[in-house]
């Protein structure tokens, strides 16, 4: 409150009632308030009952000190007596005048809307009312642009130094006065000089300049709490006003009824800050609430300005007052409930709480520094993959969260630095950087945080979780032994041979584990090296090593090499594999990442169990005629055509000659040729090698001799086919989908010599007939498509359906 | 945050909440955050007669923790992705265990 610790409220001032005591001494500043309320029940005002008899209280003996603290002599207007050494005192006082013209030059720069005129009702001394008029001190804060100087007045010392004994009647006014001084302006002047200017209403508050060393006090001009932290300090107080206005600034105190405003114009109508709201409890212990005696009754009534004199007034004036004023009190209240906790949050509160609730955001996003795609891939994997591949709803995708922090943080960086003068921008400026750091300090923090999730305070009963967005609390905490990391993968391996379900399916997963990080592989190459650069070329070599080890890992999770065990019971282990349906869907990834040795690998061992395949197995089960399969046969053939077969056929595609030679001479070795031949996925399979070797051989690439085999090979599959050519449909002739044995048919055909396809043509005439005879009887589409799908067969041994008529 | 990922690629689709009260509220999936609440935007309620209160309801905001089902559209599920999410998460989980 002072410098130097000591009160330096006055004691000739601590008899004007509440106003002169201590800051904060008043606990309820509105106890008046509610005395004020009480008065509502019974009619009668007591002055007792609202003047709290400090004045008589008043101690002239407390004086002793404020020599050693102001160092004016208490009764030498010399003022020599103590403090020659007391610099302070003495320079302030010599430049006090330069002070005080600052301050008016101040005042000019930010014009404020009040009416001079209304200055000038509450500008000169006026003794009697002074009690209800009493300078709050907090004038100056009303300006929103204001920055508390803090140099010390002299015309707070000037009091002093001249001490001109003030008479009782003189007290109430002399704090709001510049008291005369010798290098001062004289009390004459400082009024003429408000009138004119009808402004500076902290010019004519010295009392209050020593209380501005409260740091509660200085904060004033951010407080207001309608206002945005860190709101810019000087925009223009008519926005500011508006804005107040807007926020629910009581009606009285930005228009006070008429009547109220000519007598008690503490609150100038143009300054709402001054409300209790704005000013903190300081200024609501000030400003005299709802003193019953010292306010006036409706307009046209005589003005009261000593509660005697409400004594004399007709019964009715008085209840018309009291009403009002009961009314204001009401009103006041409920603003001072309101406002309760105002003030009690600094701005250094506010930031701390807008830090962690950054770091919040920013931790639970991600970071702000973090904009590494692999973190974010591991967070949001489905997110972002999803959004790649059907395009997000979001715009920026590989900044999630992240970023809208950083945004934020950058706005309101923007904002106050778009607006605020030099000090404010660059307070601003720091506060920004200091609170980024921080963000990123904390953020760096929660990476390095060590692993546990719980701090159990010694000698405490519960435990504090940490939690964040990304692993909320556990409500349950398990240990996991540790010992079931060890013994499981030793199970896998024992289990294999028995092949039961949960053994293939962890293979199964092991494979895609394997998948998944040969795929992150492929993100992470490095770029091609270019010549000479040793160090590229050894990252390179490094990761094709990587590669290589990871395509080992794939391969032994998919054992395709475990031994072919023949007659055995229980299905080859790759076999077994592509009988679920997760296995089935990896065939196209895996072929990504193996060679054409492994390629070809895989499709021998496919071949090889052709008939132990469940896609072949189970259709063959259900038996000739039967035209529908179980519903599940059905989904695992179309997943096997759709997943199995396209990676099959490209590898087909580009394979030597030799290799179909041989996969066709297995297929009749190892293979039930007939019943593969009466499924989906067998005739697949044939059709594929047949068209294969006929492309070859259009390509002139088969040499002679190849030829000759595979001529030996497709005699002899002819000839194992052709009983049961006549069963290779499925069901009867009304079941749709028979085009890929057509396709088959038609494969045959092309390769087969004249005499096998008149063979050919006598074993399906009868479906061929059936099929042109049944398209008449369907729509034009479907027929043309069913006709179609013959035509396929019929153009490939030289005729067509058109010819059947 | 798999789920979390997954509930954010269905925004602006229509799912169908069945909540803990068995209410069954159908909407657009408007956003969704780290604790699955659920913000929907033209509301139906399934069994409106027996709700009768929620007829005017036009949005709302769902916690996360009163849902016990969200029916979602197919067609909107990358279902070899969201296995691979799943192992992904998995994998993360044995990680942070360790």
């Amino acid at each position: 409150m002072s410098f130097f610790g000591f009160n330096t409220t006055l004691p000739r001032d601590r008899d004007r009632g509440p106003s002169s005591r201590g800051f904060f001494e008043n606990p309820d500043p509105f106890a008046e308030v509610a005395r004020a309320s009480g008065i509502e029940d019974d009619d009668a005002i007591d002055f007792e009952d609202t003047y709290d008899g400090l004045g008589d209280q008043l101690d002239d003996d407390q004086d002793e000190f404020n020599d050693d603290t102001f160092g004016g002599g208490g009764d030498t207007a010399t003022g020599g007596a103590v403090g020659r050494d007391f610099d302070f005192f003495g320079r302030t006082a010599q430049v006090a005048d330069a002070i005080g013209e600052e301050q008016i030059r101040y005042s000019l720069q930010n014009p404020r809307a009040a009416p001079a005129a209304q200055q000038e009702i509450h500008a000169p001394p006026q003794p009697a009312a002074e009690p209800t008029t009493k300078r709050t001190g907090y004038e100056k804060y009303s300006d929103p642009g204001y920055i508390p100087d803090l140099q010390a007045k002299s015309s707070v010392w000037g009091n002093l130094q001249k001490k001109p004994e003030p008479s009782p009647a003189m007290m109430p006014a002399m704090p709001s006065m510049p008291a005369p001084s010798r290098k001062m302006m004289s009390l004459e002047e400082v009024e003429a000089q408000l009138r004119n200017q009808g402004h500076s209403f902290g010019h004519m508050a010295p009392q209050s300049m020593p209380q501005m060393h409260d740091p509660s006090f200085m904060r004033h001009p951010q407080d207001f709490p309608t206002l945005p932290e860190g709101f810019p300090t000087n925009i223009p107080p008519e926005i500011l006003r508006a804005q107040l206005e807007k926020g629910g600034l009581p009606p009285h105190m930005a228009h006070p009824p008429p009547g109220v405003q000519e007598l008690t114009t503490s609150p100038p109508q143009n300054l709402p800050p001054q409300g209790p709201r704005h000013a903190g409890p300081p200024a609501q212990r000030q400003q005299p609430m709802p003193p019953p005696p010292s306010r006036g009754p409706n307009g046209g009534l005589p003005v009261i300005t000593n509660p005697q004199q409400l004594v004399h007034l007709t019964e009715e004036q008085r209840q018309a007052y009291l009403m009002e004023d009961a009314k204001r009190a009401k009103r006041n209240h409920k603003i001072f409930l309101l406002s309760r906790g105002n003030g009690l949050m600094t701005p250094q509160d506010k930031n701390f709480i807008t830090r962690i609730q950054l770091q919040q955001l920013v931790a639970a996003a991600g970071n702000v520094a973090d904009s590494d795609p692999e973190a974010v891939l591991a967070e949001d994997f489905y997110y972002q993959v999803y959004s790649q591949i059907r395009g997000a709803p979001r715009q920026h995708p590989h900044q999630p969260l992240g970023h809208f922090a950083q945004t934020y943080l950058l706005q309101t960086g923007n904002r106050i630095g778009g607006h605020g003068n030099r000090r404010a921008f660059q307070s601003a400026d720091n506060h920004m950087q200091r609170m980024q750091q921080q963000v990123q300090r904390a953020v760096e923090a929660a990476k390095a945080k060590p692993k546990n999730k719980q701090l159990i305070i010694e000698g405490s009963l519960g435990k504090i979780s940490f939690s964040n967005a990304k692993a909320p609390k556990h409500m349950l905490n398990i240990k996991r032994p540790d010992s079931s990391e060890g013994v499981r993968p030793k199970k896998l391996q024992s289990d294999l041979s028995v092949g039961d379900r949960k053994s293939l399916l962890g293979n199964i997963e092991a494979v895609y584990n394997a998948l998944m990080s040969m795929e992150d592989m492929e993100r992470t190459m490095p770029p091609p090296p270019e010549e000479g650069d040793t160090e590229a070329i050894q990252e390179h070599m490094e990761w094709r090593q990587k590669v290589q080890s990871l395509n080992q890992k794939l391969w032994q999770a998919l054992k395709v090499m475990e031994p072919i065990v023949p007659n055995s019971t229980t299905p080859h282990p790759f076999i077994a594999f592509l009988s679920y349906a997760k296995g089935k869907k990896a065939i196209p990834r895996i072929f990504r990442h193996i060679d054409q040795e492994q390629r070809v690998t895989i499709l021998t061992m496919i071949v090889v169990h052709l008939d132990s395949l469940d896609v072949v197995r189970l259709a063959q089960a259900s038996g000739p005629g039967d035209a529908q399969l179980p519903v599940a046969v059905r989904e695992a053939i179309d997943l096997f055509s759709l997943a199995v077969m396209p990676s099959l056929l490209g590898y087909v595609n580009e394979a030597p000659f030799n290799i179909i030679i041989g996969l066709l001479g297995l297929v009749i070795a190892q293979t039930q040729v007939i019943g593969v031949a009466r499924t989906k996925i067998g005739l697949g399979i044939l059709t594929m090698l047949l068209s294969r070797a006929e492309l070859v051989k259009e390509a002139g690439q088969a040499s002679e001799r190849d030829w000759q085999q595979w001529v030996e090979k497709f005699n002899v599959l002819f000839d194992m086919l052709e009983p049961g050519l006549a069963h290779i449909f499925p069901g009867s002739i009304n079941s749709g989908d028979d085009m890929y044995v057509w396709q088959f048919l038609a494969a045959v055909g092309i390769g087969a010599s004249p005499e096998q396809q008149q063979r050919l043509v006598i074993a399906v005439k009868d479906r061929v007939m059936e099929t042109v005879g049944y398209s008449k009887t369907l729509p034009a589409d479907m027929a043309s498509q069913r006709l179609g799908n013959v035509n396929l067969f019929m153009r490939a041994i030289g005729l067509d359906v058109e010819l059947l008529g | 945050m798999l789920f979390f990922s997954f509930f954010k690629t269905l925004t602006n689709q229509t799912v169908t909440i069945e909540l803990k009260n068995d209410i069954r509220i159908r909407g657009i999936l408007k956003s969704v955050d780290q604790y699955l609440n659920i913000k929907l935007d033209d509301v139906e309620v399934l069994d409106l007669d027996k709700y009768p209160h929620l007829s005017s309801v036009k949005n709302m905001f769902i916690r996360g923790s009163v849902v016990r089902y969200v029916m979602l559209p197919r067609s909107e599920v990358d279902v070899g992705l969201l296995e691979d999410a799943t192992r992904r998460e998995a994998a993360n989980q044995v990680g942070k265990a360790r």
